[in-house]
């Protein structure tokens, strides 16, 4: 037994760990609608986790991928060559490239960003197919006989994006099935879509209720890497929501119409598949044979 | 009246104990946790005012030292040590106590009294204060990162590479003599004295009176490690003689750490580092962890041999540049078969030497050697003080890419063919069948009682070795001699 463990630390030791932060940078946010500073703060924190990350191991590796109501970037690392950057203080060169660039990235997104007339959802889900994607882009050009292990976390305060919840869906079960492990901080509303994904991927949910403690609270919770979780005391998990959301109306049911053939769910019930475009009878009441049968004996 | 004898003697046992042979020292490699506790809590705390050096130290802690660290790091007052236990699960409870004592050892922490009488942790103000820079700015800038002008003639990684493989191996070729003695005096070949003192000062070579200075059984385990770890090795045994040539230890140590969190393939400045630290540097050069065009020109490189300084795995980092991969994984030569034939496309002498130690040469080609382990030639490797664990893993750390892409290598942890590893280490222990126990011969007792109570005796406070009932003969243990001496003529006094 003792073996086994101390084999899995030294191999937990020699694994390239990838971490990939999903940040919401959607200006509807109640958080920023609130005091814009928030939003501020929020990166910094993200930004010193990241580094801190970045500190554990020297083959750790970070990305972090900004999501807005509009678009998906890339704010760190960004391709072609880094700036070139020299140390002004104590902090370490690596530290300082990723905090230099993540916020002048951030920066030309927000000036470039089209004006917003009413408030919008983020594109979570489409920001992290962009994350699965480069992560699997870089489980492909690993060197032959190194591990890697990837997470996700994604960082939002949004609202539940229910109208998203097929490409969500998709999202979680492709991350369960390369192993990759989706956490998520919400800032603001517990979110049951995004609960579910981190229950399907035995990641962390956890809701901050403070936001000045979120580089603590992150830290704490996000910082250990998956397969070394068993080891420490965090939060319970939190009774999962599971229920769907409606092909129709996307609004989350408990109780709706399932499409026999491609599993859909609908509140409503509709003659034809909006997915598969099935037909089905209409639902009259059952008609009742065996007695007409019986009538009709007797008249003859 | 029985005889004493003392004598070393041998007992016979199917237990395998990985007991080298006495009287011989294997090489010794220490680590960075194992080097920083053996220096005092002064000189720890001296180091941990350079950032660099708490950014290595925190790196080579426990995986569970580390959580605790930076959950603390922004703690302003000592955090009860029932909390700090309360973090981690309960069936952990070992890992966790030993990454505490780690943490005091390294003088990272220290216990504390806070209101209340509860004990507490406390993270060291100094090493506190360093990480926080490190990690989120603030204070001075390292020594060497200066701006520099750009340079006209930018080096790139694989120059850099090559140039700092031809200068390590100028000190391995060295140490096996096939350098600069045997293939005529070239300047590139030559190592200074300065280099040849610490070889001779880390026992991998010493003086002989007759043939000059030669290469110890250290020295080949030390040929059998691989780069990082050589690299490692030397610059430790480094800098216990740099006290002596008056360069101060932390500084030395701050820009070696330094230059392993430097980025590859940049240029870095040496303005405004003291005349001692120039030194340093010009050592650092000749060793090939940094390139310098010209001695006096402020600016230089470092090379993958100093920025791998303080990583575990060598091969194994990953940069943000993919590409750089490619060319690590050039330097896998090595086949090895299922039948014990070992194929080795190079035409280092270096390589084929220290492939000699432990297999027997067939062929020669110029670009290949090839050559077959047979029991004889690893037991000739094992009575040098080589370890099989050491043989697996040069033959491991060598092996061709073709090799770690065979389905059976995927699959399993090794590349090399279990049957193979496997037999190596079953000559490494038939090696060790026998443990060595210092010992006192009792015998030539006079009756069958008296040979009784005295084995009974040695037996009930744990001592003997081994007896014999027949020939009245037993042994034991060198620390219960005086016990049973003692006995004895107790004995012998109310007996006679």
């Amino acid at each position: 037994m003792d073996a086994v463990e101390q084999a899995a630390t030294k191999e937990a030791e020699s694994s390239i760990d990838l971490l990939v932060i999903v940040l919401d940078t959607n200006p509807s946010q109640q958080f920023v609608r609130q005091s814009p500073q928030n939003l501020t703060q929020v990166l910094e924190s993200i930004i010193a986790f990241g580094n801190a990350h970045l500190m554990q191991k020297a083959q750790n590796q970070l990305a972090v991928i900004s999501c807005s109501h509009h678009s998906t970037d890339f704010l760190y690392p960004v391709p072609g060559r880094q700036v070139e950057l020299r140390q002004i203080d104590g902090q370490y060169e690596a530290f300082s490239l990723v905090e230099k660039t993540v916020k002048q990235q951030l920066g030309n997104i927000l000036m470039n960003a089209p004006r917003l007339s009413s408030p919008c959802e983020s594109l979570l889900a489409g920001s992290m197919t962009m994350a699965l994607c480069y992560i699997s882009r870089l489980q492909r050009n690993v060197a032959a006989g190194a591990k890697m292990h990837s997470r996700i976390l994604v960082v939002t305060g949004s609202n539940e994006c229910a109208s998203q919840y097929m490409t969500f869906m998709n999202v979680f079960f492709t991350a369960q099935k390369l192993g990759i492990v989706v956490d998520t901080c919400a800032l603001d509303k517990t979110l049951s879509l995004l609960q579910q994904g981190c229950d399907i991927t035995n990641g962390q949910f956890l809701k901050v209720t403070q936001l000045d403690g979120l580089l603590q609270y992150l830290l704490w919770v996000f910082l250990p890497a998956p397969q070394m979780r068993h080891k420490l005391v965090l939060p319970p998990p939190p009774k999962v929501d599971y229920r769907a959301s409606c092909f129709c109306h996307r609004e989350l049911i408990d109780i709706g119409y399932v499409c026999s053939v491609c599993l859909s769910v609908f509140c409503k019930y509709s003659p034809i598949c909006t997915t598969c475009h099935t037909i089905f009878k209409t639902p009259g009441p059952l008609p009742i044979k065996p007695k007409k049968k019986k009538k009709v004996e007797k008249q003859m | 009246m029985a005889d004493t004898k003392f004598g070393r003697y041998a007992s016979c046992s199917s237990v395998n104990m990985s007991l080298p042979v006495q009287g011989l020292t294997n090489l010794e490699c220490k680590n960075l946790q194992d080097y920083l506790q053996s220096r005092t809590p002064e000189t720890l705390e001296k180091l941990y005012t350079h950032p660099p050096i708490c950014l290595a130290v925190y790196r080579e802690l426990p995986e569970i030292a580390r959580q605790f660290i930076i959950r603390i790091l922004f703690v302003d007052q000592p955090v009860p040590k029932a909390v700090v236990s309360s973090w981690g699960a309960q069936r952990c409870a070992k890992d966790q106590t030993e990454a505490a004592s780690c943490l005091t050892n390294l003088n990272v922490w220290r216990v504390t009294a806070i209101p209340g009488g509860l004990a507490a942790w406390e993270l060291s103000p100094t090493f506190k204060k360093s990480l926080r820079q490190a990690l989120l700015g603030g204070g001075k800038p390292w020594t060497m990162t200066n701006t520099v002008e750009k340079d006209s003639k930018p080096r790139d990684i694989s120059f850099l590479d090559s140039y700092a493989m031809s200068r390590w191996r100028c000190v391995l070729h060295y140490m096996v003599g096939t350098g600069a003695r045997s293939s005529g005096t070239t300047d590139a070949e030559a190592i200074s004295p300065d280099a040849v003192r610490i070889l001779l000062h880390a026992n991998l070579m010493k003086r002989d009176d007759r043939d000059g200075i030669t290469i110890t059984r250290q020295g080949f385990q030390f040929l059998l490690l691989d780069t990082r770890a050589q690299v490692w090795h030397f610059m430790l045994q480094y800098l216990d003689t740099c006290e002596e040539r008056g360069i101060p230890l932390p500084e030395c140590l701050s820009m070696l750490f330094q230059l392993s969190f430097s980025t590859l393939g940049r240029d870095y400045s040496s303005e405004g580092m003291s005349c001692q630290m120039l030194t340093f540097l010009q050592h650092l050069r000749e060793f090939g962890l940094v390139f310098q065009r010209k001695r006096k020109e402020g600016r230089f490189y470092p090379t993958r041999l100093a920025v791998n300084v303080t990583n575990k795995e060598e091969g194994q980092v990953v940069r943000t540049t993919l590409t750089e991969d490619v060319h690590l994984q050039n330097s896998g030569y090595i086949v090895v078969e299922t039948n014990y034939r070992i194929y080795a496309y190079t035409d280092s002498p270096l390589q084929v030497a220290v492939l000699g130690l432990f297999t027997e040469l067939l062929y020669r080609f110029p670009n290949l050697v090839v050559g077959v382990l047979t029991r004889d030639s690893v037991r000739q490797a094992l009575r040098g003080g080589i370890t099989a664990e050491q043989i697996v893993s040069y033959l491991e750390q060598y092996a061709h890419p073709n090799m770690k892409l065979m389905e059976s290598a995927i699959r399993s942890k090794s590349c090399l063919p279990p049957t193979v590893v496997d037999q190596i280490k079953l000559w490494e222990m038939e090696r060790n069948r026998f443990i060595y126990t210092e010992g006192v011969v009792y015998n030539q007792f006079l009756s069958q009682n008296d040979y009784l109570t005295l084995r009974d005796y040695a037996l009930s406070i744990n001592v003997l070795v081994w007896q014999n009932e027949r020939t009245r003969t037993m042994v034991v243990q060198k620390n219960g001699h005086d016990d049973v001496k003692r006995y004895w003529k107790k004995y012998s006094k109310i007996a006679g």
